[in-house]
């Protein structure tokens, strides 16, 4: 007993000690005239780390003097590694961010400016996302949409034109009233009563979520009310009501597989899931009051103020973002989409079948709603404006008290 | 021991419990021989098309053997040296009456209340000043001092009686001699409870080697089965494929130290 306790505490401090002594030397940089350039990711997790990788060859092939190394870390746990990075400054050259989160790092000036980039690569609106006071921080690796779509044979039997992408809420709300018929369990429309469809909806009837300084709610207005009408009145009449299920998973999507729901808003990432369908459907860009506003979300890759070859990792942030070789990859593997400009190297997307008018998730590109930066409160925020939504969409509350103390509730949370 | 009826009552109970305890796992390994599953619809118990593909695109997706060599690594280190340090901290507490003791014991317990979460930069720029990031070493060290280890093996050690140390130091035992033959031995289901538990938490710690390895081939396998979930969806097939493999060595250690572990919690609470 006594031996073995003895032996066992050696190994022990043996152990201590071989550990200690296996720490690594650290990154070198620059060794025999070529860079590395570290890239800390989470667009390739859970799935698509292939696919980057296929990226990193081309561009290494294409830079021969330049090696990417890169590290994935899922989109859960991405923004507290980053932090910590952050705070003991061993974040990598190049790093992810998303809409989101962007605002954040750039106010703390840890990103470096990006200049010269070829700004007509890409899509105005999603690139725009990532300027902040004239200058260019970061570069959109994808994109994502909500769209209209909409059920083809339901439209064609009750006589309705199809959605055209000038359409406003006025059309689809005749055309929803004419598609709704409850006897048969079809339903005209459907549009979640949510915050991120209201955000939206407000720039859509030409107000606007958050003041422009973003420290107060700017919703309760003329159109800030109209949008809530808009939101939460199509429950019940042409939508599905909460009782009826509307708003729990899945819900709409089989509704809408089923056959039974004419008009839906929501993302493309749909596209994939519901494929061919017994009958046939398509997309449009989605309808607008005053003006159009697509709700649009994107990653972007940034270059840190520390990189210590900022071209290199700029070339690299350029090249994961507008080069020719990229999109193939994203488009042949069905990653999400680039947010390039080039429509001839889209074309591979733009003709991949059902639905035929995928150009519509281009169009929505040239008017789009960007989400409002909520600070920390973010979550409360957006659950009190769907509380508030869900209450006047079942007829508890009224839009002309319920958006003012709505507004209260976020100028105090803004705070 | 009860009438019929008390005991038909009693069964019912004690088979409802373990039906909602074993439900996740039985779900958890249908999902992981389900390629494609999903969980958003209702689990279906009897797979479609059983197969083990999940578990092969599982070490395809990551280097699977590397990440449990290092999980192995990372945990079993950490659960000897937490085993070392407690005990020679726990007798001391135990057996060592010295002026303040009860009030360092307090403050060692207090630590057990600070979140993880506040230590995590200040640790991180610390391990990066000793050049220990993206080592065994740096993912280890933090966790070898562990408070609950001292509580749960002091208030072991103070039921040893103490006529039994007394006895040893007449026949000329020094303090060491009394710690490895009088009482270690006789607190052995107080260390296969710390063994476990220890081994637990750092088998399963997610934060701390998340955030000092950085290397894929690095990893531990939490880590790794987290990189398994992307930003909008997640293959859950893949992800209960890893899950299931994860819970194996628990298992096990659990089983075999079963026995120790029921009394050594049931222990703590006497004096």
């Amino acid at each position: 007993m006594n031996k073995k306790l003895v032996a066992t505490a050696a190994v022990a401090a043996l152990a201590v000690v071989g550990l200690a002594g296996c720490s690594s030397s650290g990154g070198g940089n620059a060794s025999g005239g070529k860079t590395t350039v570290t890239y800390s990711d989470f667009i390739s997790a859970g799935g698509n780390e292939k696919n980057l990788q296929a990226i990193v060859d081309s561009f290494e092939k294409a830079n021969p003097d330049i090696t990417i190394k890169v590290t994935t870390t899922a989109y859960a746990d991405y923004f507290t590694k980053l932090q910590t990075d952050l705070a003991a400054g061993t974040q990598s050259d190049v790093f992810d961010v998303d809409a989101g989160s962007y605002a954040t790092y750039q106010s703390q000036g840890v990103l470096a400016p990006l200049d010269g980039v070829t700004a007509s690569a890409y899509r105005t609106s999603v690139l725009d996302t990532y300027k902040t006071g004239g200058k260019q921080y970061g570069l959109p690796t994808s994109f994502s949409n909500v769209v209209l779509f909409y059920n083809k044979d339901l439209f064609d039997k009750a006589g309705v034109s199809y959605p055209t992408k000038d359409w406003t809420w006025a059309d689809e709300q005749a055309a929803a009233e004419k598609l709704t018929d409850k006897s048969k369990g079809i339903w005209g429309d459907y549009q979640p009563v949510t915050y991120n469809e209201y955000y939206k909806a407000v720039v859509q009837a030409g107000g606007q979520f958050l003041s422009d300084d973003g420290k107060k709610a700017a919703f309760n207005d003329a159109a800030g009310k109209k949008a809530a009408d808009w939101i939460a009145g199509k429950s019940g009449t042409v939508m599905p009501t909460a009782a009826d299920g509307a708003g729990t998973a899945d819900f709409d999507t089989n509704l809408f597989k089923a056959g039974k729901l004419a008009m839906w808003h929501t993302g493309i990432w749909m596209f994939s899931t519901l494929g061919q369908l017994p009958f046939g459907w398509d997309v449009q860009v989605e309808p607008g009051d005053t003006q159009q506003a697509s709700a649009t979300f994107s990653n972007a890759v940034v270059v840190s103020k520390d990189a210590k070859d900022k071209t290199a990792a700029q070339k690299w942030a350029e090249y994961l973002t507008s080069s020719k070789e990229m999109v193939d990859v994203r488009l042949k593997a069905g990653w999400e989409l680039p947010a390039v400009s080039d429509e001839s190297l889209l074309q591979p997307y733009l003709t991949a079948g059902t639905p035929a008018n995928r150009q519509a998730v281009f169009d929505s590109l040239e008017k789009v709603a960007n989400a409002p930066q909520l600070g920390a409160n973010s979550q409360k925020i957006q659950d009190d404006v769907t509380n508030a939504l869900g209450e006047i969409a079942a007829g508890r509350q009224k839009t002309a008290t319920a958006i003012p103390a709505t507004a209260e509730q976020v100028d105090s949370l803004l705070k | 021991m009860r009438s019929p009826l008390g005991k038909t009552v009693f069964y019912v109970v004690v088979i409802a419990g373990a039906i909602a305890m074993l439900f996740p796992f039985v779900w958890t390994v249908v999902t992981s021989i389900s390629p494609g599953a999903s969980l958003t619809t209702t689990p279906k118990l009897i797979p479609e098309n059983p197969s083990f593909g999940p578990y092969l695109e599982l070490f395809s997706r990551v280097p699977f053997a590397r990440v449990i060599v290092n999980s192995l690594v990372i945990a079993v280190a950490s659960t000897i040296l937490q085993l070392v340090t407690s005990a020679m901290a726990a007798y001391v507490f135990a057996r060592m009456p010295f002026r303040g003791r009860g009030a360092i014991f307090l403050l060692y317990l207090a630590t057990m209340m600070i979140p993880f979460q506040v230590l995590i930069v200040p640790l991180f720029v610390e391990m990066k000043a000793l050049g220990l990031i993206n080592t065994y070493a740096g993912a280890i060290l933090p966790t070898i001092a562990s408070a609950f280890g001292v509580f749960l093996l002091r208030q072991a050690m103070s039921t040893v009686p103490l006529e039994l140390d007394q006895a040893a130091t007449i026949d000329g035992a020094g303090h060491f001699r009394v710690f490895f033959q009088i009482v270690l031995p006789l607190v052995r289901p107080a260390l296969a409870t710390l063994a476990v538990f220890g081994f637990l938490n750092t088998w399963n710690s997610f934060l701390w080697p998340l955030i000092i390895l950085r290397d894929p081939l690095m990893q531990t396998l939490p880590v790794a089965l987290s990189s398994l979930q992307g930003q909008y969806s997640t293959q859950w097939d893949v992800l209960m494929a890893g899950s299931v493999i994860s819970i194996l060595p628990m298992f096990a250690l659990y089983v075999f130290a079963q026995k120790y572990i029921v009394q050594g919690v049931a222990g703590t609470g006497l004096k």
